[in-house]
This record gives structure tokens, C-alpha cells and sequence, in this order.
């Protein structure tokens, strides 16, 4: 996952790329003749000093290697904003970056 | 000895750690999973957030007038109202649910994504944000969307 997260004064910045097909349904039924070979992340957290800061339950309409934008408070320069997501098929990615 | 008592309680942390970041998650696909599956933005509503009343306004819904591609339509949500959670959804894909934020402690209700936007390249594309405050009511506003050429198949 590419994440960038800026430190604005009152609050942090986050821009975070998940790379990920999200493959609809619809699309994996005229891919390989099964729909549920659809896979696309169901889940996402962004926590900082082990205090969640962003979390969503996500579909299938996301688009294709989905960023997520977000703004929050409490944290400062240099603490480590760690992301997870998991996918449909139990596939789980964690990244981590400094906040600059 | 030395090294595995120290694996060990290096295990210990990690899995601790992870309980308590993992505390106040909610998630909405294992809470409500038959919001996820209906087919129209009022039933997805009434599922995921049942029996709640809802008032117009309150949440800012940001989308272009016309998107140039289906697959990755920007919107953006924002509101200055405290609230426990927000969605959003759309009546163009076979189901209506996009995506539902649960708000936490220290977030800042102002969020931007990109959305995939089954389109027949003619009809307006209703995206429809609603918002769940501190007391249980909802927030909702809606924007309407073109997109013009059929890049995106849902």
C-alpha cells in the first residue's frame, strides 16, 4: 500500500493507495464463469499510537487499486500511521509510514 | 531459553496490541451483511441503519456534474456535525451499498474516493451520502452524475 501522511498543523493529512484488482462480481462471472471468484477489500483501518483514525467497511465499488483520503487529529509529526485491509478471500496487507 | 521467552512475549505484545487497535472496529459487512446485498438505496438504508429517523442536510456531498470515467469517479464527503458513522451509495450498480465509515475519536468527518459507476451512458447517476449522528439520526443529501460513455461495468 503507498501511503503518504502529512502533518498540517491541527490535523494529518492521509492519502493512501491499496493495491488491489477489485473484482466485482459482474466481472468475475465474465472472467472465469464464477462470480465468486469476486474479490475486492472488505475492510480497512488506518490507527495511530493504537488508536484507530479511519475504518471502512467497503464493496465492491470502489474503484480498481482504491485511495483513500482522510483527515484526522491527535497524532504528531514523526508517529507511524499503520493501514491494514482485508480482502473477500481472507487475503490481509499491512503498511506502515511516518507522519512527515 | 532466554530467546524463546523472549519470542514468546514478543508474541504476547503483538497479539495484545492488536486486540486493543481492534476493540472499537465495527465492521459493517459482518454487522449488517444484508445491507451489502439489496438491490435499491432505500432497502440498503433501512438495513444498515434500521428504524432511524432521517433529516435532509447536514452532510456535504461532493461529486463532479460529469464524470469522464466510470471506473473512478471522485467524490468527496465532509461534514461538521459528530457522528458515529456514515455511508455512501448509489442506484446504478446491481447493489447500492459503496462503502460505511464508522467515525472514531479523533477522525475528521472529510473524505475522498473514487467509485467504479455502472453507466448506460445517459441516464443520471444518484450518489446518496447519509450520515448517523451522536443520537442515532441521519443525515442524508444526495448529488446526481453523468457518465457519458460506458467505461465501467460494475
Amino acid at each position: 500500500m503507498k501511503i503518504k501522511a502529512k502533518f498540517k498543523g491541527d490535523h494529518i493529512k492521509v492519502k493512501a493507495m491499496a493495491k488491489h484488482a477489485m473484482l466485482t462480481y459482474d466481472q468475475a462471472k465474465r472472467k472465469t464463469g464464477d462470480s465468486n471468484d469476486a474479490n475486492f477489500i472488505t475492510h480497512i483501518t488506518a490507527s495511530v499510537n493504537d488508536e484507530i483514525v479511519f475504518e471502512a467497511s467497503t464493496s465492491q465499488f470502489l474503484s480498481k487499486n482504491p485511495i483513500f483520503k482522510f483527515k484526522f487529529k491527535g497524532a504528531n509529526k514523526g508517529d507511524v500511521l499503520t493501514m491494514t485491509w482485508i480482502d473477500r478471500k481472507g487475503n490481509t496487507k499491512t503498511s506502515q509510514t511516518k507522519i512527515k | 531459553m532466554q530467546r524463546r521467552k523472549f519470542l514468546n512475549l514478543g508474541a504476547l505484545v503483538g497479539l495484545s496490541t492488536l486486540l486493543s487497535s481492534s476493540l472499537h472496529a465495527v465492521n459493517f459487512r459482518q454487522s449488517r451483511p444484508e445491507a451489502w446485498t439489496a438491490h435499491t438505496v432505500d432497502d440498503a438504508i433501512a438495513k444498515l441503519y434500521p428504524n432511524q429517523v432521517i433529516h435532509e442536510g447536514g452532510v456535504e456531498l461532493s461529486v463532479p456534474k460529469i464524470a469522464t470515467n466510470g471506473g473512478s469517479v471522485p467524490v468527496n464527503v465532509s461534514s461538521s456535525l459528530e457522528a458515529k458513522s456514515i455511508a455512501l451509495f448509489q442506484d446504478t450498480n446491481p447493489e447500492a451499498a459503496v462503502i460505511a465509515l464508522s467515525i472514531h475519536k479523533n477522525s475528521i468527518i472529510d473524505y475522498d474516493f473514487k467509485l467504479k459507476l455502472k453507466s448506460d451512458g445517459s441516464t443520471p447517476i444518484k450518489i446518496t451520502a447519509v450520515l448517523e449522528d451522536l443520537n442515532g439520526a441521519l443525515h442524508i443529501s444526495s448529488k446526481e452524475l453523468i457518465v457519458p460513455s460506458g467505461t465501467c461495468d460494475g
